[in-house]
């Protein structure tokens, strides 16, 4: 299982710091979450997991998470909500009531993260969360979850246009699949297209469990696409990728929206997945984000694989700002809601500071994979690397 | 004392006590009871058609979904007491509908045909999201866990009640003959078309009205979750092992499940799915009344064994 | 139009096609000869794209030979759960008959162990093999050199199955058992043997479906249940028992997906295909080249 595979490390991280330190004679910070261990989301969950494995070795290692001036070792209380949102909000209540753990970390997806919105505002308790992305979100009232990421529907389909009208693009495919993220991107980036004046040639939604898209590709081919926006989750990433290949699209700009900055996408496809454009707001290589390299090594070292871009990046995050809002503020609720609302952190991806729910600091960017790297391409202040079409 | 009297006693103390816990509890207990009793109304509405007339249905998802769209579709323009209500009339009228062309289907094309309607009426809803625009919807103000929870109770009652009186009454022996032999009993009168739809009909109401409720439990609307077929699924499987020829049954069915869910669930959540399909197979093949069916059995046994 | 005649549309129904009928056949032939509705059918598709993952990832076997270890693997699965389970079964005739009546819920209880069994074993994580990911064109047309073995493997499977129904004593007897069972076992069949050897080759294929499945998509635990429906939406739409119908209603269920969609929307394809289903279900049940029923 995966839990024991990451056991592994957990363990000798912590063994290491039962010698070199104190900390073990502390009591330990108990940190509760839900994981989606099986079920729809099991798959993609892994990222998330991954990342909360590694920064509680990382803190342990360190001789624990500061509490009030004292390091106390990080111990997590984990159920799994079989990908469902009546259980995620059953384990939330029942971490906050019954297991009294002393702080909180995120479910996986929007999908989860919405159903314990109640409950943390019932209990008044706060929660960093990650892996959520939604224009809905920024309905939340404020005060007791906040979202760090800066991919949110309506500002990636600002940054698209930006892109395919900078670089002269002028007729665009959009095939989106029906389900949240996906859709609300397609909701927004089609009126946008049409209101910078660029000619939609293929404007379709499909239906989860679809699993031949050739009709749309070659509809795209004939209308001579030059930008192709394949809003889709990372299954049916993969068969856009093949389906493409196979009808020869040759489209300069291709945008896949989640999928790309997966691990298992660059092993699958290498090279041919090249000049593939995709969401997210990070990157290894940006050298003025303190330890966004070391993060990257590290998770590649402890687990056998890179860090997904954008959710393994987003859960590091999200634990670094309760790791020194912590610091600041002791465990107490409205302090540390206090201080996560006010306050900037240091992270792996810059520094962050909240609007209300929102992170007010990250721009929202694009990425593209160049030689088995995703740099970041757009806007082009922020970028790693230029922007490539393919093909050139 | 009268055995017959015994049965609606501990159902009534059954439901009393839970309408109590709220005021002992919170948190974890009262979350389990609530999927105790959220599985009640589900599995004893579903016993009303397929426990009685042998006609499985693998699609009672398809009125929890409906009941759960409905809700969101009306928050915040009515009362949701009156949205409740609602998404139970509606899944009447939509079992009426499905019924009448598909009750005529019988066997393993009847399963099939229930599973694939509400996989269907999941992907028109799926497109007409899609077409609005709408991608999954937050609700803001849902009420607390203690009023879903009584909600849900309530509903849980009702539906035993249901399957109680259609059991017990006229329409509830033709039911039973329809599983018996539906040949015969249409050649002896039973209007077997009439009675099938309206066991449909009252086994769709309580599941629209727990769909309705379960939604403001999580506060967001995605139809892919509210539609999953996996409570389908869970609804027959509990109906199997608790038995459904007895009101008794679907509610040892849901126990039986949480006991087994809240040990095992938490630890080893594969584990606590392969020990499921096999007390599935289990009980279809050798314990076919379910774990009600069996009792009764035992202790009609040590009744004769003890009789002089 | 230019849609609708592009040969890269063709090839598609084609892929999808062959999939849909050598995965209606497995489950027809169980059906058919001992009216057992395998909902496990899209598990044992699972397995066989992990045979033939680890064997190709592990033992490096060529995935061709993999395949074919996948089918035979899933053969000798289908003969151990006919001899230790359902032979001693059909002993008794009032087991039997319960059996035959929930026989969908007993496979769904088989499907949910293997699954899970599947998911403890390998993990969640979705895992694939990088196979002939070279590019073939033929005139026009311009097809994945995996997809193209898919079809070629698939067809030649799907009529080599057909052959053997028609040609040899085996088929023969198989298409009287499913015909007339009562009246098969008065002719001299030896209905067990045959049944074992239907359990074998409806497994079998599966297996190699399965390894088909692998050479062009990822395999995980859960991937079964959506080939489970595809096949069972074909052997409605071929008729419940009827082979031949299973071959042509997989490649029609291929078609439909593609064309239906080139012709109104893509957003329609869900609602489509169970829409066919269902009109099937309710107009003609026996299927679309079944006979009529003798009431």
């Amino acid at each position: 299982m995966k839990a024991e595979r990451f056991l592994g490390a957990a363990i000798a991280t912590s063994a290491i710091a039962l010698t070199s330190s104190l900390a073990a004679a502390q009591e330990p910070v108990r940190i509760g979450y839900s994981i989606s261990q099986t079920g729809i989301f099991a798959d993609a969950a892994v990222s998330q997991q991954t990342a909360y494995e590694l920064w509680q070795s990382e803190v342990n290692a360190e001789g624990g998470l500061l509490v009030d001036g004292e390091r106390r070792p990080v111990e997590f209380v984990v159920y799994d909500d079989q990908s469902d949102q009546g259980q995620a909000v059953r384990i939330y209540e029942s971490l906050i009531t019954d297991d009294e753990v002393d702080l909180l970390a995120a479910p996986w997806g929007t999908a989860l993260h919405f159903p314990i919105v109640g409950v943390l505002e019932r209990y008044q308790f706060p929660v960093v969360g990650n892996t959520a992305a939604s224009v809905q979100l920024q309905e939340v009232a404020p005060g007791n979850i906040w979202f760090p990421t800066s991919a949110i529907p309506d500002r990636i389909a600002a940054r698209l246009v930006e892109i395919i009208q900078e670089n002269g693009y002028s007729r665009v495919a959009v095939m989106a699949l029906q389900l949240p993220f996906s859709l609300e991107v397609y909701e927004y980036v089609v009126p946008a297209l049409e209101d910078a004046g660029i000619e939609i040639v293929v404007d379709e939604t499909f239906p989860p469990g679809t699993n031949d898209i050739t009709a749309m590709l070659v509809q795209a081919q004939n209308a001579q696409a030059d930008a192709i926006l394949s809003l889709t989750y990372p299954g049916e990433s993969v068969m856009y990728m093949n389906q493409a290949r196979e009808v020869g699209i040759e489209a300069p700009f291709q945008f896949v929206l989640v999928g790309p900055t997966i691990a298992f996408f660059s092993q699958i496809f290498g090279e041919g997945a090249n000049g593939i454009v995709t969401i997210g707001h990070w990157s290894p290589n940006r050298d003025d984000w303190p330890g966004a390299r070391a993060f990257f090594d590290n998770y590649t070292e402890t687990f056998g694989f890179p860090p997904d871009y954008l959710d393994s990046v987003l859960a590091y995050m999200s634990m670094e700002i309760l790791e020194q809002a912590v610091a600041e503020a002791g465990l107490d609720h409205d302090a540390l809601r206090e201080a996560i609302s006010t306050g900037t952190f240091q992270t792996i991806n810059g520094d962050i500071a909240f609007d209300g729910v929102q992170n007010a600091t990250t721009p929202t960017m694009l990425l593209q994979l160049q030689g088995g790297v995703a740099e970041i391409v757009w806007p082009p202040v922020e970028a790693t690397a230029d922007y490539q079409p393919i093909g050139e | 004392m009268n055995r017959t009297a015994i049965l609606p006693l501990v159902l009534a103390l059954l439901f009393a006590a839970g309408l109590l816990l709220p005021a002992l509890t919170t948190g974890y207990w009262l979350g389990v009871a609530l999927t105790f009793f959220m599985w009640v109304g589900l599995v004893q509405s579903w016993v009303i058609l397929s426990g009685l007339t042998g006609y499985l249905s693998l699609g009672h998802a398809v009125f929890y979904g409906l009941g759960a769209y409905v809700m969101v579709l009306t928050w915040g323009q009515m009362p949701f007491e009156l949205a409740i209500l609602s998404a139970g009339l509606a899944c009447v009228l939509l079992a009426v509908a499905i019924g009448v062309p598909c009750l005529r289907v019988r066997g393993p094309y009847f399963v099939i045909l229930t599973f694939g309607v509400s996989e269907l009426v999941k992907f028109i809803v799926v497109n007409i999201e899609a077409g609005l625009g709408r991608a999954g919807r937050l609700i803001f103000g849902a009420p607390l866990i203690e009023t879903l929870y009584y909600w849900i109770v309530v509903l849980a009652l009702v539906a035993t009640a249901l399957a109680f009186l259609v059991s017990n009454s006229r329409l509830g022996s033709g039911l039973r003959a329809i599983r018996e032999d539906e040949t015969a009993a249409e050649t002896t009168g039973v209007p077997v078309t009439r009675l099938k739809v309206i066991a449909f009909a009252l086994s769709a109401f309580v599941p629209g009205m727990v769909g309705a409720v379960m939604v403001l439990r999580t506060t967001y609307f995605e139809t892919i979750h509210v539609f999953n077929p996996i409570t389908s699924f869970t609804i027959v499987t509990i109906a199997i092992i608790g038995g459904s020829d007895d009101v008794r049954g679907p509610i040892l069915g849901a126990a039986f499940l949480m006991i087994l869910s809240e040990t095992l669930l938490v630890n080893a959540p594969e584990v606590y799915m392969i020990i499921l399909g096999a007390l599935l197979i289990l009980f279809v093949l050798l314990v076919p009344k379910g774990i009600a069916g069996g009792l009764s059995g035992l202790l009609a046994r040590r009744r004769r064994e003890g009789a002089p | 139009m230019d849609l609708l005649l592009s040969p890269q549309l063709l090839a598609s129904a084609l892929v999808l096609g062959t999939l849909y009928a050598l995965l209606a056949l497995g489950l027809n032939l169980i059906y058919g000869t001992m009216r057992l509705l395998n909902i496990a059918h899209g598990e044992i598709v699972m397995i066989g794209g992990y045979v033939v993952y680890w064997a190709s990832t592990l033992l490096s076997l060529h995935p061709f030979i993999a395949t074919i270890a996948a089918a035979l693997g899933a053969a000798l699965l289908g003969v151990a759960l006919f001899g230790s389970v359902l032979r001693p079964m059909l002993r008794s005739g009032e087991l039997m008959a319960r059996v035959e009546a929930n026989s969908l819920l007993i496979f769904f209880g088989v499907s949910v162990i293997l699954q899970n069994l599947a998911a403890l074993a390998f993990t969640a994580s979705p895992r694939g093999i990088s196979f002939l990911d070279e590019i073939v064109e033929i005139g026009t047309l311009r097809i994945g050199a995996d997809r193209l073995v898919v079809i070629i493997v698939g067809l030649a499977a799907c009529f080599g199955c057909l052959a053997l129904f028609r040609l040899t004593t085996l088929g023969l007897a198989i298409r009287a058992i499913i015909q007339q069972r009562d009246a098969a076992a008065l002719v001299g069949i030896d209905i067990a043997r045959t049944n074992m050897a239907v359990f074998a080759l409806g497994f079998g294929v599966a297996g190699l479906a399965g390894g088909l499945v692998a050479m062009i998509e990822q395999v995980s635990p859960f991937m079964g249940f959506p080939y489970t429906i595809a096949a069972f939406i074909v052997i409605i739409l071929g008729g419940l028992g009827n082979l031949t119908g299973s071959l042509v209603g997989g490649l029609l269920l291929g078609v439909v997906e593609t064309y239906g969609v080139a012709l109104t929307s893509a957003s329609y394809r869900s609602i489509l295909l169970y829409g066919v289903f269902i009109a099937i279900l309710l107009i003609r049940p026996e299927g679309l080249f079944g006979k009529r029923r003798q009431r």
